[in-house]
């Protein structure tokens, strides 16, 4: 076990830095510059002058050839130093630190709630697998599993924001606070971000929702059909500890993987989705800085994002191992 | 009497030769309603598609004008496909009226809706018969201030051009975006997963190694990133990045179908006559690897059209000048109180990935062996 982790991490860090290559020459390729963008040097009462552009540029290491400003890149990594943001003037770190509890507050309540919701959704289809309210529940979950998270949102935007306002289920539209916010006590802060958070959360929730509880079923439906089960059935055990005990547990296998398959979502879960609301968290903060070309701030999220895809493989494998004692790495 | 009874076995002389692999899919597929459904709804789409301009348009679909016949509407699948003459005459565009003042001899078929998908129709440049037989001009847009109305049934979105117009020319680049990006991607993927699988070794380790770096990579950092590099994007450029970016299933597909398949017995037989590797690769093995490749691709047309206008809601999509369902979206966005930009795009984008979802689960049951009828 202990020689195959280090292979794999090993490997995992080649990827990374493969993956950091890639998108550091990406987006030094891309036209335009930090400094094109920067809206303060648009003014033209301000235009900054050849000399100052020219001390930007090297402030921010810019004059270096591509693979050498990498290199420098890489080197202050290792000392745990990813650079400051030329937008907000502050260490990379920082900047990702204040977007990314806004992220979790909408990915990891979605998470858990899809979880708690998708197991039970998917025993009970397979109990009642083939009558008419269990086909009624998988074609609606189906359904929803086609609407695009970004169209089910404009959606919801349009009924509670836009439909029901003024009445008393009127939700807001976008962002993450209303705006006398500072001003509030603690509960009405509480109830007030709450509110925010309600749609987002429901759109972050039901395609995964979906898409767990039919996984569920269909892994529920191969394990179902097994002899074992059948024993069980004929020594007299009751339906639920047969679902549960019996053939649920034997489905935990590809579920487990699933769990470290969804850890990358928590950051990276919806540009989209975030830009739709409007909401301050990593996929706002990774559209902005691709707009403004603040290249420190896209490698520090492509690397957060990917250390936590590899993470999450890793994650998944060594739990397949801790679940089936069939599987030994070696 | 009884040596006259023929046996009705003996009439077909030759032997019936069994149905293959894919007939037999098809009859699988076919049992299934559902999907039968979605296959309709997805032809009727590709039929919208080809008759865009003939269903939405300002463009005659065919007219005489100074004694030759045009066919003007052509011009919205290509823009150099109008014919000059329309130029040099200064149509600007506005077909009835100048066919009407510059040849009285003319005529002309338009489209069964007079509205164009780029521009707003205005005041007068099209008259209706009224009550009395008289001719009037049509209000131009917005009219109702955009509201769906009589004369915009989905209602106008940016000053005024016709949603339902729009939408119209967009089951274009939606069903292209479809299947030109799932079909880059499936052929990228589908290539480098048989030289993986095939080859094994050295070329092996590399090629997954790419796999899994480009898996890594979020798909949409990849996309935002490649669009931001060439900077001047248009709709064929997108949908190559799309195929670019989601070829990695695949990929794996084909490489583990590849290395199970090297292993048998035709492959050893195609080796022993001296076949090259080329000839093994894709003559051989391929036409029995791509069944299970199949579920993938169509799954991932659903899913290319989804980023599409996804992109498009960002304004990331298709550039301006194509009407793209997602664009319609995006204008929604900037004033939700106009709800048909959003209610109108939405439930089109919803009905056809959940169409092409439906396929792709009829073609994955059609297609699983383990669920073939011994009937068949």
């Amino acid at each position: 076990m202990a020689g195959y982790l280090i292979r794999r991490i090993l490997l995992g860090l080649l990827t990374l830095l493969l993956i950091t290559m890639v998108v550091y020459a990406l987006i030094r390729f891309m036209p335009g510059s930090p400094m094109d963008t920067d809206p303060a040097m648009m003014n033209p009462d301000k235009m900054p002058s050849a000399e100052d552009l020219e001390r930007i540029k090297i402030a921010y290491g810019l004059d270096k050839p591509v693979y050498e400003a990498y290199w420098i890149w890489l080197n202050n990594l290792a000392t745990g130093d990813m650079g400051i943001s030329y937008n907000e003037k502050k260490p990379v770190t920082d900047v990702i630190e204040s977007r990314v509890w806004a992220t979790l507050l909408l990915t990891v309540p979605s998470l858990v709630i899809a979880y708690l919701l998708a197991i039970p959704i998917g025993l009970w289809s397979t109990v009642r697998s083939g009558k008419l309210d269990e086909r009624i529940a998988g074609v609606s979950l189906y359904m929803l599993y086609a609407i695009p998270s970004f169209i089910a949102a404009l959606f919801l935007q349009l009924l509670f924001a836009v439909k029901l306002s003024g009445t008393a289920w009127e939700l807001p539209l976008m962002g993450m606070h209303h705006s006398d916010y500072d001003e509030m006590g603690a509960i009405a802060q509480t109830w007030d971000l709450l509110q925010h958070m309600l749609l987002p959360v429901i759109c972050f929730t039901y395609v995964s929702l979906a898409y767990y509880s039919r996984f569920i079923k269909a892994n529920m439906e191969e394990v179902i059909r097994q002899d074992y089960i059948r024993t069980a059935r004929a020594k007299g055990l009751g339906q639920m500890r047969i679902i549960l005990h019996h053939a649920f547990r034997n489905t935990l296998i590809p579920f487990v993987t699933l769990l470290g398959l969804s850890l990358p979502s928590l950051l990276g879960g919806a540009i989209i989705l975030e830009q739709v609301f409007n909401w301050p968290g990593m996929g706002q903060l990774y559209f902005r800085s691709i707009g403004t070309r603040d290249y420190p701030v896209i490698m520090g999220l492509t690397l957060s994002l990917s250390v936590l895809t590899l993470l999450g493989q890793l994650f998944a494998d060594i739990l397949y191992a801790f679940v089936d004692p069939r599987i030994a790495y070696k | 009497m009884t040596e006259n009874i023929q046996q009705p076995s003996d009439v077909p002389t030759k032997e019936k030769r069994s149905p293959g692999f894919w007939i037999l899919a098809w009859r699988r597929f076919r049992r299934r309603k559902l999907s039968m459904l979605a296959l309709a709804l997805v032809l009727c789409l590709s039929a919208i598609a080809v008759f865009s301009p003939m269903i939405a348009g300002t463009k005659p679909i065919v007219c005489k004008y100074k004694g030759d016949l045009y066919f003007p509407c052509l011009a919205y699948f290509n823009a150099d496909w109008e014919n000059p003459i329309f130029h040099k005459d200064r149509f600007r565009k506005r077909y009835p009226k100048n066919l009407r003042k510059k040849d009285p001899e003319s005529w002309a078929i338009y489209p069964l809706v007079f509205q164009d998908p780029y521009r707003p129709v205005r005041d007068g440049e099209w008259q209706d018969k009224n009550a009395d037989g008289e001719w009037v001009d049509r209000p131009g847009n917005p009219y109702h201030g955009g509201v769906p109305s009589k004369l915009n049934i989905f209602g106008t979105y940016k000053r005024g051009v016709d949603v339902f117009a729009s939408m119209v020319h967009g089951t274009r680049i939606a069903l292209l975006v479809g299947f030109v990006s799932t079909g880059i991607a499936a052929f990228i993927g589908i290539t480098l997963g048989a030289i993986a699988g095939y080859m094994g070794g050295a070329i092996d380790m590399v090629i997954s190694r790419i796999i899994e770096l480009v898996m890594c990579i979020p798909g949409i950092v990849l996309i935002l990133a490649l669009i931001a590099v060439i900077d001047k994007t248009n709709i064929w450029i997108m949908m190559a990045i799309l195929g670019l970016t989601s070829w990695t299933g695949m990929a794996r597909l084909t490489r583990a179908e590849f290395l199970k398949l090297k292993q048998s017995e035709f492959v050893a037989a195609a080796q022993s006559i001296g076949a090259g590797p080329l000839r093994i690769m894709f003559r051989h093995i391929l036409p029995n690897a791509l069944a299970p490749v199949m579920v993938p691709i169509v799954f991932g047309i659903a899913a290319a059209i989804k980023v599409e206008a996804g992109l498009s809601l960002l304004g990331f999509g298709a550039p301006p000048p194509n009407p793209s369902w997602g664009t319609v979206l995006n204008a929604g966005t900037s004033n939700y109180t106009e709800w048909w930009q959003i209610v109108f795009p939405g439930i089109a984008i919803f009905i056809t990935i959940l169409a092409y979802n439906l396929i792709g689960e009829g073609v994955q049951e059609a297609t699983d062996p383990r669920l073939a009828d011994p009937k068949d």
